[in-house]
């Protein structure tokens, strides 16, 4: 028998090799025909009374001779569960039932009365998803917000991704999160956790009054009339459009970018973070908190703040950004200190330019130090006050406890945010 | 004695199969177990087949004979039949779980949408043609494996290292020792080491200091499935024990992923063909016992029946997974500590009729 098997294994292989190929060139072994099949890229959730609303952002690839070409369309499904929503959706799309190529959740603003883990706890489950997808919260509803057309993307999914990027994170302009991390902070002894908070613009506008800081813009008119568009399920927002003129599809874009000429292009953005305390929305960080948090949690390469010195409004650069936490406990009472160095610059000033000073400003002054270092305390307190009030330890300081000085674990676990005291220790030395 | 095997591939055998065979749920089981204390409940498994593949590998410089012939020469021919046919019955049961974890793993990671168990039995086919073979087609196995091995595990170690919080372990040594250790005894089933070595006892011609290098190669076997856990529950945390299928989870989080895709695939790919040897090593095995059992040396018709064992069990328990795996945690244990340390330990009592004698 052995001999048998030595004597014909040869041919047997090369039988087994030719099978293979004849399998591979004839249709790719019948896995996956991307010309027939969609994708869902992004998801948004919205809480409906009792049920979930879940709208999926599909990308459907078309046939092209110039190039790729892929249409994105908006199709909703409802049930008691996402999963019975997402259920409702991959029935309409044809798409199996796992969401691999899903990069964002967006929750409603209708989602801060439901428990968190509710309304992502499919996500986690089985495999369903890789925890790689960014999650957020939008003003208004996440249907809405998955239907607007969008400026800096053919595609919305992509704008909303690109605002919530790993390079803004480490400018410290938004608190980029994952399924990985909230559930990570959620299910720690700290049990919360954040997520940026999104919200759109009329292309173009910028709304004075931030002291410089500036977020915002006209609202428009998210909702609404596109959000009716929607209900009744399958929607092909901005299809027709890329259809009808050549130019909406031109180029690889899709046809969202063909309807949204008419309806007036958002921008995003993701300054503020909805913070969530127990699994339950416990609030939202405006923008000067949320850059704190963000310098606390993030590395940072560079971030801008503003301050004032002598009367003069600047805007300083701080490279080589260190912030960070440490928790002590002195004579039995638990003492934080918030750590802040940078290296800062000055990137702007509120006076006139005058050329020959231009050059002394490379050394900052240590009257713009000193407003720059008072800035960054004020925005750490307005953080730690935040905290406090809504019970909520976004930064994790129960969990440092645990981790750090778990024999005072049981005994400040529960008011350890109003009971201890907090040091800031802040430095801002001249880049120069 | 005919060196059907080097002490170089038992080496490679007890470093690489120790480890990929331990890649897939065995950290999710032990997260959920152990939690951040999960390394000390692998620890305690590895010490514990540390010594014994020592004290194997030792006994290896005792005798020149199989464990076999070590049998015979002590309690006669029919008992060390009698005892070569439960070990190949035990081998059945070693094998059982790692196949229907990589049935579970392949589906879940490469195929997706296809059904499973028929595309997974088409595996079948190696591993009848693979358990045809001896001890000299492992070894020649294990050669090549070993270079697919270092590279894939370097890959995917150096893609999830970044990502790992190291804090995720503090504070050290708070789960109660009676849960470290019960997650220990729930996962000795993968602990099965020492009975390939008492296989290979006999077939290899040892040389000085031998012991040491297989025993120091098991260790760094552990070393790196140790080092696994220890990324895996550095990336994941408290939420660990949620992630099935580990090794294609911990580089997931590569900055470049988002970039270039899913290029961790590549070593994973690479993996799963290192895995699969690991896998039927346990059926090479049991047809070698059946073979030794009755003598019955056409290795084809073992390795068909028992294949085909695999297949019903396979067919049979195909969506009861996780009974399957509570009766091996629960109840199994008494078998695998009986097969894979007492026996092993015990081989020390049987006549060894020394190399000495054979010089004389």
């Amino acid at each position: 028998m052995n001999g048998k098997i030595k004597k014909y294994s040869p041919v047997i292989y090369w039988v087994l090799i030719i099978a293979l190929l004849c399998l591979f060139f004839t249709n790719d072994f019948g896995i996956l025909d991307l010309h027939k099949t969609s994708l869902i890229v992004a998801v948004g959730i919205d809480s409906a009374g009792d049920e979930v609303e879940v709208t999926a952002q599909v990308a459907v690839p078309q046939p092209s001779q110039s190039g790729d070409s892929i249409k994105y369309i908006e199709v909703q499904g409802s049930g008691q569960t996402v999963a019975d929503a997402l259920n409702e959706i991959n029935a309409k799309t044809g798409t199996y039932p796992r969401l691999l190529f899903c990069k964002l959740i967006l929750l409603g603003e209708n989602c801060q009365s439901e428990e968190l883990f509710r309304m992502l706890g499919c996500f986690y489950r089985r495999n369903y998803s890789e925890l790689t997808a960014l999650v957020a919260m939008c003003k208004g509803k996440a249907q809405d917000m998955l239907s607007l057309p969008a400026t800096i993307a053919p595609e919305n999914a992509t704008a909303i991704q690109k605002v919530l990027s790993e390079e803004l994170k480490r400018s410290a302009n938004v608190s980029t999160s994952t399924l990985r991390s909230i559930a990570v902070s959620n299910y720690s002894e700290s049990r919360a956790c954040y997520m940026p908070y999104v919200e759109a613009y009329v292309q173009g506008t910028s709304e004075p009054g931030g002291n410089g800081d500036n977020v915002g813009g006209d609202p428009g008119q998210q909702g609404g009339q596109q959000g009716g568009g929607q209900s009744g399920g399958s929607s092909q927002q901005g299809g027709q459009g890329g259809q009808g003129g050549q130019g909406g599809e031109g180029g690889g874009s899709s046809g969202q970018s063909g309807g949204s000429s008419q309806q007036g292009e958002m921008e995003f953005t993701a300054r503020k973070t909805a913070v969530f305390a127990d699994g339950r929305f416990a609030g939202i960080l405006d923008e000067r908190q949320s850059f704190a948090l963000n310098i606390i949690e993030n590395e940072i390469r560079l971030a801008v703040a503003q301050c004032e010195a002598d009367g003069v409004h600047y805007t300083v650069g701080l490279r080589k950004a260190d912030g960070g936490i440490k928790l002590k406990v002195k004579d039995g009472a638990p003492e934080l200190t918030v750590n802040f160095k940078a290296a800062a610059q000055v990137q702007g000033a509120k006076k006139v330019l005058d050329p020959h000073n231009v050059k002394t400003d490379d050394v900052v002054r240590p009257e713009v130090l000193r407003a720059a270092e008072e800035e960054m305390k004020t925005r750490f307190e307005r953080l730690m006050s935040a905290c406090v009030e809504n019970n909520c330890d976004v930064l994790g300081i129960r969990k440092l406890l645990h981790k750090q000085h778990y024999k005072y674990y049981e005994a400040f676990k529960e008011d350890i945010l109003s009971r201890m005291t907090v040091r800031y220790d802040i430095k801002i030395e001249s880049m120069n | 004695m005919e060196n059907k095997i080097s002490v170089r591939q038992i080496c490679f055998i007890m470093l690489m199969y120790t480890a990929v065979s331990k890649l897939i749920l065995y950290p999710t089981v032990l997260s959920y177990e152990s939690g951040r204390d999960l390394l000390f409940s692998a620890l305690l498994d590895f010490a514990v087949q540390g010594v014994i593949i020592w004290a194997v590998s030792f006994l290896c410089s005792r005798t020149d004979k199989t464990f076999f012939g070590l049998i015979e020469s002590t309690f006669g021919n029919i008992f060390a039949r009698v005892i070569y046919g439960l070990f190949a019955l035990f081998f059945i049961i070693c094998a059982v779980i790692p196949f229907m974890e990589q049935k579970l793993y392949v589906h879940s990671i490469f195929y997706d949408t296809l059904p499973s168990l028929p595309l997974f039995l088409s595996v079948m086919f190696f591993t009848v043609y693979a358990a045809c073979k001896g001890f000299r087609n492992i070894g020649r196995c294990a050669d090549i494996c070993l270079p697919i091995f270092a590279i894939s595990i370097i890959f995917i170690f150096s893609m999830s290292v970044g990502e790992a919080d190291w804090s995720n372990f503090l504070p050290v040594m708070k789960t109660p020792p009676a849960k470290v250790f019960s997650a220990s005894l729930a996962t000795v089933f993968r602990f099965f080491e020492p009975c390939w070595l008492l296989m290979f006892m006999g077939h290899f011609k040892y040389g000085k200091g031998d012991a040491a290098k297989i025993t120091l190669s098991y260790v760094v076997g552990a070393l790196i499935v140790m080092l696994f856990l220890a990324l895996f529950y550095g990336v994941y945390g408290d939420i660990a024990c949620s992630r099935q299928f580990a090794i294609a989870k911990i580089s997931l989080f590569f900055p470049a992923i988002d970039l270039v895709g899913r290029i961790d695939l590549i070593a994973l790919y690479a993996l799963e063909i290192v895995m699969l040897f690991a896998m039927v090593i346990n059926v090479q095995m049991c047809v070698h016992c059946f073979v030794k059992c009755t003598g019955y040396e056409n290795r084809a018709v073992w390795s068909v029946a028992v294949n085909g064992v695999l297949v019903i069990l396979l067919l049979t328990l195909n969506t009861k997974f996780n009974a399957v795996y509570n009766v091996w945690a629960k109840w199994m244990w008494i078998v695998f500590i009986i097969f894979a340390n007492i026996i092993p330990l015990l081989a020390w009592a049987l006549k060894k009729g020394g190399r000495k004698e054979e010089a004389k």
